[in-house]
């Protein structure tokens, strides 16, 4: 009563005038004896400020872990190299507007991209993975371009004479370019910068490689120097096409789905590309034909534009076709909207696909892009997305929390209930019981039993694992809580009533007096969420809890516990935590008003 | 009952549980998958002949025991632990009570400090909270307290080392001393101090928001009691009402809440030593686990268990120092 007066008077008039209306100005005292305990408390909790903040956030952040992955699912498995610690941030894609209406060559590299207007003149754009990507080659040196290709940390142009020139990183013999490029003279066909590894071919046919010969391994087949046509490479494999519709890969390796060409179109094959797992054949008749591995769907050619197809285009995951209309299309993944192809005004005269974007050139010189602009939180050492995966570490890291907090309750209700109001004997014996429990170190034996028990099971045992020890460790405290309150309810008359109406024990313990304690169940069970949240967390972090490639809030901080990380790349460790934090915060202080509004007492302080 | 007859009672009590819980651990670790005698002899198995393996095989599980039944191992386990022999370490390859000193050391030391400074904080902040009750440096301080209790104290240590150890780089990363830093009395201890700060800075900013709490909600009951009128009436200096009338009877909460605390603080410290690369307990514990050395996993999981009960233990004589009231019975 006399905090209610004392909080009267910080109403503001806004709220005090809308009671009036509503209580046709009925004096406040009389509505509070209206008003039955249950309601006050709700009432008062309604009022708290801090813990409706807390509530508003949780809900947030839950909706955003339940309803968000279904618009941006993830592959828990997925992860790519030339993807990885990516800063957060967009305009992967965001062509400079001096290039419209003026595009000579354009390519996707890893995180950024390159282009080249009719001048001559290089763009780069996107997030630069190297800073030696910044100095771009002045025009007096190079002269004016005509070709350009970017690939994972560097890039190869060409200027109209033939001379090639290369900058960005400079390691593993990627500025060694041969010395027939240097001079020029040779009209140069094709150019691409790769993994590591740059590519050029001559008009005459010639293909010279040069980079880190280490992971593709290439080596020309008899006759296939000097009549090439075209040529592709991934990070796995570079193939050529010969002049005579052929196409050959230029490896020693045999056996892989990748490299089993279809034998029937072999001579009858106008161009073609390829993708990290697969490539793909135009054949004359305008049908493209697919081999190797069916990841994301690259196999799939749409059956609507078979027979119009005209040249096709390779990403790491997809594919992108021009058609005969001068429309696009493309297949394939589709996780960044890259084999999602926009209809084009005018018809397109080149498209380049890499990685995981699209540019297209019209016949003006306009440019079209679509896919990967950027990630929101940057990518991990492993390339994979961190929104995505906060995402699903939120869902996995409150799933486990909540299982567990259900689990310790209803051990600690069963406990307790029995405990509280057999008294005696059982009480004592499941009392020394739940002292033996709660004298076990929590943390310590959650990280032993983790590791021991979690040995050789699979990752979803694993986390049922993680849920069962939490629950089954952390019931003390809601056990001793239960049983308090059934003493002190035990004595009243309706145990009494239902007593002597002959109900069970069993019934009188958990339908007639746990129904009565619900409300300090409930917000026990609040708080106890938080800590079992910390704990997954903790035990995650440490390497003890939920494992890769399951992503949890915890687990996705393990990476970050060395210097080098927290300094670099801080998008990192500052999404997680920052979420795992508020999240914490506001659960406890949404138990913290809960408690304030069930105990009266409590508010005075 | 006296109070020598209820600590006996106590203890009793402790030692039962302890062996409770040493035949629950033992047998845990019995049925953990992989071979002990193996991850003992090591890379030994492939570099020396098959019939001297198995020979060297046998002669070690012999020396170790593998091959007896459960319960006597068990029984011999626990009689070698109670005579301080806590068995041979197959990661250290020595003996484990050689190699538990320095760690053992290191941990305590990072706690004790912990507990210092957060008493020193936390007391006086909660008392001067619960006096000054809803004024703006309270409610600044029930904010930031909620907040250092919420967070984790691996978020506070990521925090920590990007402020104080990256960006500022006043502290050490990680590590108890300098590499190569052999220099023992007041330059060693400068040094080891130094590594200590950030951790136990860490550590201190959980405690201190959840202890602050207490210690303020228990202060303020106190204040509102019918003794605190009588001792202001009787026209005590306010100083005097506070410290000595009101803060001693709101202690008994704080006993209790400390010592679990306290118990916490030296399980939770495994996550800190492990992101500080602090060669304490809870890093030869992960360490441990992650060599498969039972003998040390074993004897950090006894020593958490001596001390929680132990806890337990003093958090009782704690109460009849505080309150006189406090009758030591059942």
């Amino acid at each position: 009563m006399a905090n209610k007066k004392k909080r009267a008077p910080r109403r503001s008039t806004m709220s005090k005038a809308a009671q009036r209306m509503v209580m046709g100005g009925m004096p406040q005292e009389e509505e509070e004896i209206l008003q039955s305990p249950m309601r006050m408390a709700l009432q008062s909790f309604l009022h708290d400020k801090i813990a409706m903040a807390g509530i508003f956030c949780f809900v947030i952040i839950f909706l955003c872990c339940v309803i968000l992955p279904f618009f941006y699912p993830i592959d828990l498995y997925y992860q790519d190299v030339t993807q990885a610690n990516v800063a957060p941030g967009f305009g992967m894609l965001k062509v400079p507007s001096a290039m419209q209406g003026n595009a000579q060559d354009i390519s996707v590299g890893s995180t950024f991209s390159v282009g080249l207007d009719k001048d001559g003149n290089v763009y780069e754009w996107g997030t630069l993975p190297n800073d030696r990507l910044r100095d771009i080659p002045s025009q007096e040196e190079t002269g004016k371009l005509v070709m350009v290709s970017a690939g994972l940390d560097h890039v190869v142009a060409a200027n109209e004479d033939g001379e090639v020139f290369t900058w960005g990183n400079n390691r593993m013999g990627l500025e060694q370019i041969p010395m027939e490029l240097r001079s020029g003279g040779n009209k140069i066909k094709q150019l691409e910068a790769g993994y590591q590894v740059s590519l050029a071919l001559t008009e005459d046919g010639e293909m010279y490689n040069w980079g880190s010969a280490y992971l593709l391994n290439i080596s020309y087949p008899d006759g296939v120097q000097g009549n090439i046509e075209k040529f592709a490479q991934s990070t796995n494999i570079v193939m050529a096409l010969t002049k005579d519709g052929e196409i050959y890969p230029l490896t020693t390796s045999t056996g892989s789905a990748y490299v089993n060409v279809p034998e029937d179109i072999q001579g009858d094959v106008v161009d073609f590309d390829l993708s990290d797992e697969s490539g793909a054949a135009v054949t004359s008749d305008g049908r493209v034909h697919t081999w190797g591995n069916n990841v994301h769907n690259t196999l799939t050619v749409p059956e609507e534009i078979q027979g119009h197809v005209v040249s096709v285009s390779g990403g790491r995951y997809h594919f992108t076709a021009i058609l005969d209309d001068g429309s696009v299309a493309s297949w394939g993944d589709n996780t960044h909207g890259q084999a999602s192809a926009p209809a084009l005004g005018t018809a397109a005269a080149e498209v380049d696909a890499g990685y995981y974007a699209n540019y297209c050139i019209d016949e003006d010189g306009n440019v079209t892009s679509w896919g990967l602009d950027g990630y929101l939180m940057g990518t991990d050492d492993l390339g994979r997305d961190l929104f995505r995966r906060l995402l699903a570490g939120g869902r996995m890291t409150m799933t486990v929390g909540a299982i567990s907090v259900v689990i310790s309750t209803i051990i600690g209700i069963l406990v307790g209930g029995i405990s509280g109001y057999k008294g005696g004997k059982v009480d004592n014996l499941l009392m020394r019981l739940t002292e033996i429990v709660s004298s076990i170190p929590f943390l310590p034996f959650c990280i032993i039993l983790s590791s021991i028990l979690g040995n050789s099971i699979s990752e979803t045992e694993r986390i049922i694992l993680i849920m069962v020890i939490l629950g089954v460790l952390s019931w003390p405290g809601i056990a001793r809580l239960v049983r308090g309150s059934v003493l002190a309810e035990r004595e009243q008359e309706f145990v009494t009533a239902a007593k002597s109406l002959g109900v069970k024990e069993f019934g009188i313990i958990f339908r007639h007096i746990v129904p009565n304690i619900i409300t300090v169940i409930i917000v026990n069970a609040t708080l106890d969420f938080a800590t079992c949240m910390l704990t997954e967390s903790s035990l995650s972090f440490i390497g003890f809890g939920v494992a890769e490639p399951n992503a949890t809030w915890g687990n996705m901080l393990n990476g970050a516990q060395n210097g080098q990380v927290i300094a670099n790349y801080w998008w990192r460790w500052v999404f997680p935590s920052v979420v795992l934090g508020l999240c914490t915060i506001s659960i406890n202080c949404i138990g913290d008003g809960l408690r304030d509004a069930i105990d009266p007492k409590s508010k005075e302080r | 009952m006296g109070k020598g007859r209820y600590l006996l009672k106590r203890l009793l009590y402790i030692v039962f549980v302890f062996f409770i819980i040493s035949i629950l651990m033992f047998f845990i670790y019995k049925s953990m998958p992989g071979d002990p005698v193996d991850a003992m002899l090591g890379s030994l198995k492939t570099t020396m002949r098959p019939d001297a393996y198995q020979d060297l095989y046998n002669r070690t599980a012999e020396r170790l025991g593998v091959n007896e039944p459960l319960p006597v191992q068990y029984i011999k386990w626990i009689a070698s632990m109670l005579t301080g022999n806590f068995g041979y370490s197959t990661q250290y390859q020595r003996q484990v009570i050689d190699v538990i000193g320095a760690p053992m050391l290191n941990t305590i030391l990072l706690n004790v400090f912990t507990m210092v400074v957060v008493f020193v904080i936390s007391i006086p902040l909660g008392i001067v909270t619960a006096v000054r009750k809803n004024g703006v440096f309270d409610k600044t301080v029930q904010v930031v307290t909620i907040i250092g209790y919420s967070l984790p104290s691996f978020i506070i240590a990521l925090l920590a080392i990007f402020a104080f150890a990256v960006k500022i780089p006043l502290f050490p990363i990680s590590g108890v001393r300098s590499a190569g830093a052999d220099a023992g009395g007041l330059q060693g201890m400068l040094d080891m101090v130094w590594h200590m700060t950030l951790p136990v800075l860490v550590m201190s900013v959980s405690g201190i928001g959840g202890i602050t709490r207490y210690v303020r909600a228990s202060m303020i009951d106190v204040l509102r009691m019918d003794y605190i009128k009588t001792a202001r009436a009787k026209g005590l200096r306010e100083k005097t009402v506070i410290y000595v009338h009101a803060f001693r009877n709101a202690l008994i909460p704080i006993v209790t809440i400390t010592t679990w605390w306290i118990i916490g603080l030296f399980g939770g410290s495994v996550v800190i030593e492990s992101v500080f690369l602090w060669n304490g307990l809870g890093k030869m514990l992960i360490d441990g686990l992650m060599n498969r050395d039972f003998s040390i996993v074993l004897t950090m999981q006894m020593f958490y268990v001596l001390l929680s009960l132990a806890g337990n233990v003093l958090m009782d004589i704690a109460y009849t120092i505080v309150d006189p009231r406090v009758r030591l019975e059942n």
